[in-house]
């Protein structure tokens, strides 16, 4: 009897020791990352305007509300559409670029180390100085790319590439995906080094081919990092606006808004409870995507085989 | 037991870690020591040592005074100050811009300076321009101005006489000489035109200056023509739009709709553009990059009403109403306007000087780079002051978004009366809602 309680006691300490070491993660957590959550959460729902923050007053959905109608010159389900089309037109050729390049970087060559350091380089740089680069790059009277089109003989007139609506998104997603590049091509490459080379001799004796081989040893054994870098890769690229911000600000005309670089739009304007109305549209968004994707690509098994 | 004390005293002193860092501040404070925090909000380093040498003179008048400079990235420097000045964090002195002002203002973030300017000898030497912007929107003075951003007509000389076209005087003219000197084919266009971030305004520029002073309810709130109705329901406002359209579709760069700031600077210098209206700022570009000759300039162009009117830019000098050395604070501002400090501060950034004499006494005032502004200067009853109803909470909304309005008005999405009953609308709307806050 008296062995049971010494026994129960030592563990009830050992609970409390645990809670006490693990106690100040928690409040620098909750300081630090919910405490901001919730109060962006409950700014959605006010009037909450830095041009006169002494006078904010609860407007329930009214926010939202504004969000969602429709009008002429707002129209979130454009908006919604853009960005759609940004993330899953940046993701794609940011991948199958990515992948490339990781499978020919994985084969060693003179000069491999100087050529993986030259691809990589992008990714070392802010987006937003990408974007003021490739801003000029694209410009309709100086711009480095109209020159090189009409030298080539491709165009005889100068594009403006980020002053029309038809080209404006489209342009700003070929810099996104130059960008995106290196990062697919530093992880797939890392995960291609862990895929055993005594494995492909086994194949190659059983006769299969490259194809063969690609299919059923490679992409199996990098699966969990195909899965996570994508999943990772589109909530980066949804919360992405720098580059949009810094080459078009969401012109010409609306074109090339996503939710993103509108929610900036309305924090600049110093209202804060539209920006946070937007901010939680967006992390819903976020999280069911989230969550269809990790059911979907059975994320818990991943690793089994 | 010894490992759960152990614990206990981590957990606290990590706690005490965060909070050392206050006490050890508020025990300085209490010696002899003052600090006394400015902080600037368009920063670059050049401008950054410029500032700094006029504090190291303030700091040698007076011994035992430190004054630390905060300067925060321009890009976001507006967001930044405003965090600081909601948390109360520690700022004495602050610069206070058009754009800032209001917001400033309405939240009591800023001190009043009246006691201090009353016995200021450098009052009595204002431009009538400073004492304009200074009490524009309050009673009470809360800044003083430290320069202006006003604008000008930057013209191709050369491109000019060898058409055998005069430098425009109006926006007609303006629009025709742009047209006439524009030919695609050497990549040459009349004008530089800003489409892109807070182009919206030149629309307002052409329809203010068509309206005309006598016009508007208000010249600081340009908007309005009475208490309920705006510039946007006028003939002259259609005038405008139409005759900005043609300006954008025969005499300028096609991709001049995203242009920003950068852009049609660069295009003027560059030597795409033969016409640019901006702020003085551009004189040292041009001086760099231009040949002697080859550029001039002149006064804004005028509307139909006979007058220009283009709100001028201007920031300037302020206290927080929390500091706690008030009237070290006040002195510094005091200080930072002085004829000599000031005058040595603009011609550095090529600003607008406050004081008068500073056009008599300084060379590059005088020079002809700055003619055209003086001019404007001398004679205010064909370039009135004006400024913009920057203390209405709508327009920091409109600034966000009239920028897409015109874009989709130049690409033919919607007319120009579309425009501006969209406009109209929204200025209405916001009458309603925030009343006439005009005197």
């Amino acid at each position: 009897m008296k062995k049971m309680t010494g026994r129960t006691s030592k563990r009830s300490r050992d609970r409390r020791f645990i809670f006490l070491m693990l106690l100040p993660a928690f409040i620098f957590i909750g300081i630090f990352t919910y405490y901001p959550l919730l109060k962006g959460v409950t700014m959605a729902f006010q009037d909450y305007n830095l041009f006169n923050i002494n006078n904010t007053k609860w407007v329930g959905l009214d926010n939202f509300r504004q969000i969602l109608t429709p009008s002429a010159m707002n129209n979130f389900y454009q908006v919604l559409y853009n960005t759609l089309k940004w993330v899953i037109a940046s993701l794609f050729f940011q991948f199958m670029i990515g992948f490339a390049l990781a499978l020919l970087l994985n084969k060693p060559f003179r000069g491999v180390g100087l050529y993986k350091g030259i691809a990589f380089m992008p990714y070392a740089v802010s987006g937003f100085v990408i974007g003021i680069v490739w801003r000029w790059m694209y410009n309709g009277t100086s711009g480095v790319l109209n020159d090189l089109l009409m030298r080539i003989g491709i165009i005889d007139q100068p594009i403006g590439f980020l002053a029309q609506t038809g080209t404006a998104l489209n342009s700003v997603i070929v810099a996104n995906v130059w960008y995106g590049i290196p990062f697919f091509t530093i992880m797939i490459g890392a995960a291609l080094q862990g895929v055993p080379e005594d494995l492909y001799e086994a194949a190659k004796v059983d006769g299969a081919g490259v194809f063969r081989r690609f299919f059923s040893i490679t992409i199996p054994f990098i699966k969990p990092v195909l899965v996570l870098t994508l999943l990772l890769r589109v909530i980066w690229i949804f919360n992405m606006p720098d580059m949009i911000y810094s080459m078009t600000n969401g012109g010409p005309a609306g074109s090339s808004r996503i939710l993103t670089s509108y929610m900036i739009e309305y924090i600049y304007s110093n209202d804060y409870g539209m920006g946070s109305a937007f901010g939680v549209i967006i992390m819903i968004i976020l999280s069911i995507y989230t969550l269809i994707y990790l059911k979907f690509t059975k994320f818990e098994n991943l690793g089994d085989y | 037991m010894k490992r759960k004390t152990i614990s206990v005293l981590l957990a606290v002193s990590m706690l005490a870690g965060t909070i050392g860092t206050t006490a050890v501040n508020v025990a300085a404070e209490g010696t002899e020591e003052v600090t006394l925090t400015l902080v600037e909000a368009i920063t670059s380093p050049e401008r950054t040592e410029i500032i700094r040498s006029i504090c190291d003179k303030f700091e040698e008048a007076h011994p035992g005074v430190t004054v630390e400079l905060v300067s925060p990235p321009s890009e976001n420097a507006n967001t930044k100050i405003a965090q600081m000045l909601m948390a109360e964090e520690k700022i004495d002195v602050l610069e206070v811009r058009d754009q800032t002002f209001a917001q400033y203002s309405n939240n009591g973030w800023l001190g009043t300076l009246d006691e201090y300017l009353e016995g200021w000898e450098g009052r009595d030497t204002l431009s009538e321009t400073t004492k304009f912007y200074m009490n524009a929107y309050t009673d009470e003075t809360y800044m003083v101005p430290y320069g202006f951003y006003e604008k000008a007509l930057y013209y191709r000389q050369d491109w000019f006489e060898e058409a055998g076209i005069e430098v425009p005087e109006t926006w007609e003219e303006l629009v025709d000489a742009a047209i006439a000197l524009t030919d695609p084919e050497q990549n040459r266009y009349g004008y530089s035109f800003r489409g892109g971030s807070m182009g919206f305004s030149y629309l307002d520029y052409i329809t203010t200056s068509n309206v005309g002073a006598d016009g508007l309810a208000s010249l600081i709130y340009n908007v309005f023509t009475g208490e309920d109705s705006t510039i946007y329901s006028t003939q002259e406002a259609l005038d405008a739009a139409e005759l900005y359209k043609k300006l954008f579709e025969e005499g300028s760069p096609k991709d001049s709709i995203a242009w920003g700031f950068t852009e049609m600077v660069q295009g003027f210098v560059g030597g795409t553009t033969a016409m640019l209206i901006q702020d003085p700022e551009v004189i040292t570009s041009c001086k760099e990059n231009m040949e002697d000759g080859t550029w001039g300039v002149a006064p804004i162009p005028k509307g139909t009403s006979g007058q220009g009117l283009i709100p001028t830019g201007f920031a300037g000098w302020g206290i927080t109403s929390y500091t706690e050395y008030a009237d070290l604070a006040a002195e510094l501002v005091l200080f930072l306007s002085e004829e000599e400090n000031n005058t040595y501060f603009t011609e550095l950034n090529s600003l607008i000087p406050i004081h008068t004499t500073a056009a008599e006494n300084s060379e590059i005032f005088k020079s002809e780079s700055f003619s055209g502004y003086m001019e404007m200067l001398q004679n205010p009853d064909v370039y009135p002051a004006t400024s913009i109803p920057y203390n209405y909470q709508a327009f920091s909304e409109l600034s966000t978004q009239a920028d897409q309005w015109t874009q989709n008005y130049l690409m033919g999405n919607i007319s120009a009366e579309e425009l501006l009953q969209t406009y109209d609308d929204f200025w209405l709307n916001a009458l309603n809602e925030e009343g006439v806050l005009w005197k």
